[in-house]
């Protein structure tokens, strides 16, 4: 438990949360990535001569992913989820509390450092990708900015990575506004991929993508994960993806985790009156069922 | 139920740098009165070209024919730009994904109502906003009265898309066709705004062909549903029936693709459908999904008819037509 006793890592009282909850991991070695208590606030303009005020996205999130785990973070738009994301890559610093990765807090200046061990994908694969550059160009930039090997290893690394990701040889000289959906978000993917970092940040990486495509991409995120032994934090509005690709859940509800638990404590038994109407909303493709009645203003 | 709207070999072309795009090539369904029928399918299938075609809203250079295309017994082809006009609004109506795009930022939500109703019936302003007030308190839209004197940017998508809703039903229109109506919302919010849209479909007998790519959306609230694939429909059944046999190797496809709770294994391969979609610019040869068809055979060297293969079920596929003929092969 040395995340636990670490002072540094432990600026703020510990929340009873993270030991307590159903479904929260114990122990600390094998903990891949850790939140401590992070929030996050925004300022608001309210006019020039008006009080500033300010919002909290996201609140007190402790959450912990072990090594080789794959959570899943639900909730709906405006929730924190992007907000946490962003924090977790350095993207964005936290108003308070920390980020763990193997144990280790993360200092916000090493954004490099940190890039070697986290990466994102997300949503848009058509705006992620620079329309510049080509295939291999695109997967390359991680392992040129990192003086990865010499330039001849560089390429063989990319090529092996872009194989490995189902792109076949000639699409690798060609520019992302001549491939698919898919195929760009396999692009992202291999660019992800080609440090070989620890956890991968999966924020809504199929709501773009057409269902016969989405199946495509999430074997191929199956299949990574069994290769290389991968963490995943799996960022998502749809239930249905969420349950078969997750071993736990953690649902957000205005910046705050209301309920976590294992992928069958979550779907099976749900406690939170929020997550039970989140599950009544998803509509599993099963005729006879009709709508569910959602009585939102409840959470509003 | 009477025959609504009755399409027969609607083809739509696009011009492009590239060739000639067909859009949508061929393709028949009816709508019956007070009936919803779900288009579904993903994207570039032509879905969407097949409402803006119906509406007579497609693009300039958009080139449609059909050898039917009638509305209540109108022939939509022979109506010029004012017939069209007539027509929209009053008796057929639309619903669009982002109501920001068809709501106008500068006038009072009441202003906008009202002129969908007084564009095209007789009425006093009073009546107008008198009809916009009941509409926006049965569209569930909270303080209706004040809502009348506010801006579209001063509601949240959820609520601009219940004044999408109570718009297109100010003339009381025999038909809606909503084309994504609710991709854009979170689910809670798809939820309700879903409900609605089926209670008052059902309350005012109004038909709607309802355009998604959300086979989870079509199983709660189709009442038929018509699959398209490149540009064809290639399954059309009722809805119960549809996901029960699925009988189209595409539609087939895309129900084994999505994981459901009960049937999937979690952590599982899903059956994803091997292949992309083939290029529309040009003639496509043969059945358009034979590339990626686990099925197979020669006779997809030739175009499919649209075969019935049950009391309105009906599929493109030779396969699916004549199981029999596949047995001998194998």
């Amino acid at each position: 438990m040395n995340a636990m006793t670490d002072s540094r890592a432990w600026n703020l009282p510990a929340p009873a949360a993270t030991s307590g909850s159903p479904g929260a991991v114990g122990g600390s070695e094998d903990i891949a990535l850790e939140l401590c208590v992070l929030s996050r606030s925004f300022k608001l303009k309210r006019g020039l001569f008006k009080p500033a005020g300010s919002i909290q996205a996201v609140s007190d999130v402790s959450l912990r992913i072990r090594k080789g785990e794959t959570l899943g973070l639900v909730g709906e738009s405006g929730c924190g989820k992007s907000t946490l994301a962003k924090m977790l890559l350095g993207l964005l610093p936290p108003t308070s509390g920390n980020v763990l990765i193997g144990g280790k807090e993360i200092d916000p200046r090493q954004r490099r450092a940190l890039a070697r061990r986290i990466q994102p994908i997300f949503q848009d694969p058509y705006s992620s990708l620079n329309p510049r550059r080509t295939v291999a160009d695109i997967v390359g930039v991680p392992l040129r900015l990192h003086g990865v090997g010499t330039a001849a290893e560089q390429t063989r690394a990319v090529k092996a990575m872009l194989d490995l990701v189902g792109m076949p040889e000639r699409t690798h000289r060609q520019y992302p506004n001549q491939l698919s959906g898919g195929q760009r978000q396999r692009v992202a993917i291999a660019r992800a991929l080609v440090l070989r970092p620890e956890i991968l940040v999966c924020d809504e990486p199929t709501s773009a993508l057409d269902v016969s495509v989405q199946a495509q991409i999430l074997n191929l995120l199956l299949d990574l994960k069994a290769e290389f032994g991968l963490t995943y934090l799996f960022i998502s509005h749809d239930l249905g993806v969420v349950e078969h690709l997750v071993d736990r859940v953690a649902v957000m509800h205005r910046g705050r985790i209301v309920e976590q638990g294992t992928r069958e404590q979550i779907f099976a038994a749900a406690q939170h009156p929020y997550t039970r109407m989140l599950l009544a909303s998803a509509l599993t493709p099963e005729p006879g069922l009709g709508l569910p009645d959602i009585d939102r203003e409840a959470f509003a | 139920m009477s025959i609504l709207l009755d399409v027969k070999n609607l083809r739509v072309d696009l011009p492009t740098e590239r060739g000639m795009l067909h859009a949508v090539r061929g393709i028949d369904f009816q709508v019956r009165r007070g009936e919803m029928l779900c288009l579904v399918g993903e994207s570039g299938c032509g879905k969407s070209m097949t409402s803006l075609a119906l509406m007579g809203l497609l693009p300039a250079r958009a080139r449609r024919s059909a050898d039917r295309l009638q509305f209540d017994g109108l022939d939509l082809q022979a109506q010029d730009e004012r017939g069209m006009s007539r027509l929209r609004g009053a008796r057929m109506s639309m619903i669009f994904q982002e109501p920001m795009t068809s709501l106008n930022p500068s006038y009072t939500l009441g202003d906008q109502l009202c002129e969908a109703l007084r564009a095209h019936r007789k009425v006093t302003a009073a009546e107008a906003r008198e009809r916009a007030l009941y509409l926006l308190e049965r569209a569930g839209v909270p303080q209706a009265a004040d809502r009348l004197r506010q801006y579209p940017h001063q509601l949240s998508g959820g609520l601009r898309q219940r004044v999408m809703i109570a718009m297109a039903l100010m003339c009381g229109p025999d038909l809606i066709i909503a084309d994504e109506p609710t991709t854009a919302l979170d689910v809670t919010i798809q939820a309700q705004i879903l409900r609605l849209i089926r209670e008052l479909q059902q309350e005012f007998g109004t038909a709607v062909v309802f355009i998604t790519h959300d086979l989870g959306v079509v199983a709660r609230i189709a009442d038929r549903v018509a699959v398209m694939y490149a540009g064809e429909v290639v399954e059309t059944a009722p809805v119960d029936q549809l996901f029960d046999q699925p009988s189209h190797p595409y539609t087939q496809g895309l129900l084994r693709c999505i994981p459901v709770r009960g049937k999937t294994l979690p952590g599982s391969r899903l059956q994803a459908i091997p292949g992309v979609v083939p290029s529309l610019v040009g003639e496509v040869q043969g059945c358009a999904f034979a590339n990626r068809c686990s099925q197979v055979r020669p006779a997809c060297s030739v175009a499919p008819p649209f075969a019935e293969v049950a009391p309105g079920h009906a599929v493109r596929c030779v396969t699916a037509a004549h199981p029999a003929t596949l047995a001998e092969v194998a």
